[in-house]
């Protein structure tokens, strides 16, 4: 271990992702904590009704979940792609982060959800030859997007090897 | 080259035939006994007249199907291992099963390249055109004989270390398991038949209890042990200098054979479970791209045996000496203050919880008794895990080593390191600590550095793979 390296930390990597992810988050949260309500609804139509400190807890959990997670989420989700590296964060009570150098990268996926195309929206994989850990990057914009898959198309196929 | 021109070979099915004539000609010969038979010979012909093999242009080709067809085809420059495998039905006719590894990381079982009943001559000769065809891209072409060198042959010893493995135990308890209900047939049969049934009832318990245990523990020692040569038995490692590879061999029954071109090895990896660490023995595997998901990636180099041979064959197969007994850096007090609350913690629950039954429920209290020295043992396990724990670095390995029932020395090569996942856990954030995951190609993908200092980490990655993590650090490292 170099003497000056000692005492250096990872910071956060650059970009946030699009803002509109946010929207995205909290629609399919909330439709999410909503299911489970409908279903006891239902029930409770039916003559089976849960008591009403239970209804008003799950109002109030799935209400902060909704209300703050995506702001949360959008926070922490990060990502940063350089000449030589592809770098994300993740992850809310456990935090993530993964580092995979251009040269070892083996595939790039785009996809997009139903919700997401409607907002023009995508996700980004990156594997390596490592079954352990793909670098996920969830709620880009579709332009950027498609821009980081060209670029990193690009760059892997400059690179030699077979990246193992 | 002797692969010029292509190689046409046709595998055979013959022991599948054969196996079906005498294990069916047993019973009562009705007609659909005969059909029964006459069935898979059919399949076993048509298979035998529609798989075929050749080496051609730089690629290994596959063709198979009764009524589909399915060609595979991988490039010879892709071969990683090539492995013989011969069970006594094969060893009768001389025959072997090869299976080809590529080191694809999403091939399923049908990936793989199999080629099972080639003639033990010619499967020979198979691998040892396709290992030099791997290897000829890195080096001269190769010359036509080539001798190998012995790194480690098998002492019958050894068997000493069988009963302390977790795999031996594992194999003598399911065994027992089988067997147990037959096993109880027979002793109740025994125990109401005869005098000794009685003479055993009438002794009291403290004599029956112990003298039941040792018995136990025999029968499994028995079995660990008749695992353990089954599978190791004759187990030899070479170095072929020329082919570039390294040759395993073991097996008593069933021998296996497996070669790793060494371009292809990206470390090893000593596994010193409790029962083994105490007793001075270890086992040695390899870290390898390609070899196959069933035996988690990792290829034994060294069967459970004494410490002094695992790290010695190590030392010879990795060409460097620090990795494998160097002094690791340890990861001070917090990772030491997590260790033992991880092992204290769960184990006090549990009398904690039945003292709670005993005073609210009226549960027995031996039972809070009984479980009262758990949490010392929490605490020995959290102490002796910390102690494992460490890592290090050599000139071309990242070491890690830890846990302690199932404890782990890994030396894995730098260059072998595709990336890094750097995860922290609520608690580990509040303790400032880290688990730094390199990952590669090889072995079991992932290898851990747990709960490294945070301020360690990044530094760590840095030195271990220059130029990758440095671009990220908040203050950048001075080259």
């Amino acid at each position: 271990m170099t003497e000056n390296a000692l005492g250096a930390r990872l910071r956060d990597p650059q970009n946030v992702v699009s803002p509109r992810a946010r929207t995205v988050w909290r629609v399919s949260a909330a439709v999410r904590a909503a299911i489970p309500a409908l279903i006891a609804g239902c029930f409770a139509l039916g003559g089976d009704d849960l008591p009403l400190w239970v209804w008003i807890t799950y109002a109030v959990i799935s209400l902060a979940y909704v209300g703050v997670m995506p702001a949360y989420r959008y926070r922490v989700h990060r990502w940063e792609s350089t000449a030589t590296a592809v770098y994300t964060q993740r992850g809310w009570i456990t935090r993530e982060r993964r580092i995979a150098p251009m040269s070892r990268v083996q595939t790039v996926d785009l996809e997009q959800h139903l919700i997401s195309r409607l907002v023009r929206l995508a996700t980004v994989t990156v594997t390596t030859a490592s079954a352990a850990g793909p670098l996920k990057i969830e709620g880009l914009d579709l332009e950027v997007a498609e821009g980081l898959v060209e670029e990193l198309t690009r760059r892997a196929e400059a690179e030699v090897g077979d990246a193992t | 080259m002797l692969l010029v021109h292509p190689v046409i070979e046709l595998v055979r099915f013959l022991p599948l035939v054969i196996g079906v004539f005498v294990l069916g000609s047993g019973g009562d010969n009705g007609p659909w006994h005969w059909l029964g038979l006459a069935l898979p010979i059919a399949i076993g012909l048509i298979r035998f007249a529609t798989t075929r093999f050749r080496i051609t242009g730089g690629q290994i080709e596959l063709r198979r199907g009764i009524f589909g067809r399915s060609v595979l085809t991988a490039p010879l420059d892709r071969v990683r291992t090539v492995e013989l495998t011969a069970s006594p039905i094969h060893r009768l006719l001389a025959l072997e099963k090869v299976e080809i590894g590529t080191g694809s990381a999403n091939r399923g079982k049908d990936g793989r390249l199999v080629l099972d009943s080639l003639g033990s001559a010619e499967a020979r000769r198979l691998r040892s055109d396709l290992l030099h065809e791997a290897h000829a891209e890195s080096t001269q072409p190769a010359p036509a004989v080539s001798v190998p060198v012995s790194l480690m042959a098998f002492d019958p010893g050894w068997v000493r270390y069988a009963p302390l493995t977790t795999s031996g135990l594992v194999i003598a308890l399911a065994a027992l398991a089988a067997s147990s209900q037959f096993l109880g047939t027979l002793i109740a049969r025994t125990v109401n038949t005869s005098q000794v049934g009685h003479d055993v009832k009438a002794l009291p318990l403290f004599v029956t209890v112990p003298a039941g245990i040792v018995t136990f523990l025999i029968v499994i020692s028995i079995l660990a042990i008749g695992g353990y040569l089954v599978a190791n038995w004759g187990f030899t490692l070479t170095r072929d200098a020329d082919a570039g590879s390294f040759h395993i061999r073991r097996g008593a029954l069933t021998t296996r054979e497996i070669s790793i071109d060494q371009d292809r090895l990206r470390g090893l990896e000593i596994h010193e479970p409790l029962g083994l660490r105490l007793a001075g023995g270890g086992r040695l595997t390899a870290i390898v791209t390609g070899v196959n998901r069933r035996s988690q990636g990792s290829t034994p180099m060294v069967p459970p045996a004494p410490r002094s041979v695992v790290i010695a064959v190590g030392e010879r197969v990795l060409e460097e000496n620090g990795p494998l007994y160097a002094d690791l850096i340890q990861h001070g007090p917090a990772a030491r203050r997590r260790r033992l609350v991880r092992g204290i913690v769960p184990l006090a629950l549990v009398p904690a919880v039945l003292l709670l039954l005993e005073l609210t429920a009226s549960w027995p209290l031996w039972l809070v008794l009984a479980t009262a020295p758990l949490p010392v043992i929490g605490l020995l396990l959290g102490l002796d895990r910390y102690r494992r724990l460490g890592h290090a670095l050599t000139p071309s390995y990242v070491v890690m080593r830890w846990g302690s029932l199932r404890g782990r020395r890994d030396a894995l090569q730098r260059t072998g390191i595709i990336g890094w996942n750097v995860r922290q856990t609520f608690f580990q954030r509040r303790a400032g600590l880290v688990s730094l995951t390199a990952t590669t190609a090889a072995g079991r993908q992932s290898y851990e550095i747990l709960d490294l200092p945070e301020e360690w980490a990044a530094g760590f990655a840095d030195a271990a793979v220059p130029g990758l993590i440095g671009q990220f650090l908040a203050t950048p490292v001075a080259k």
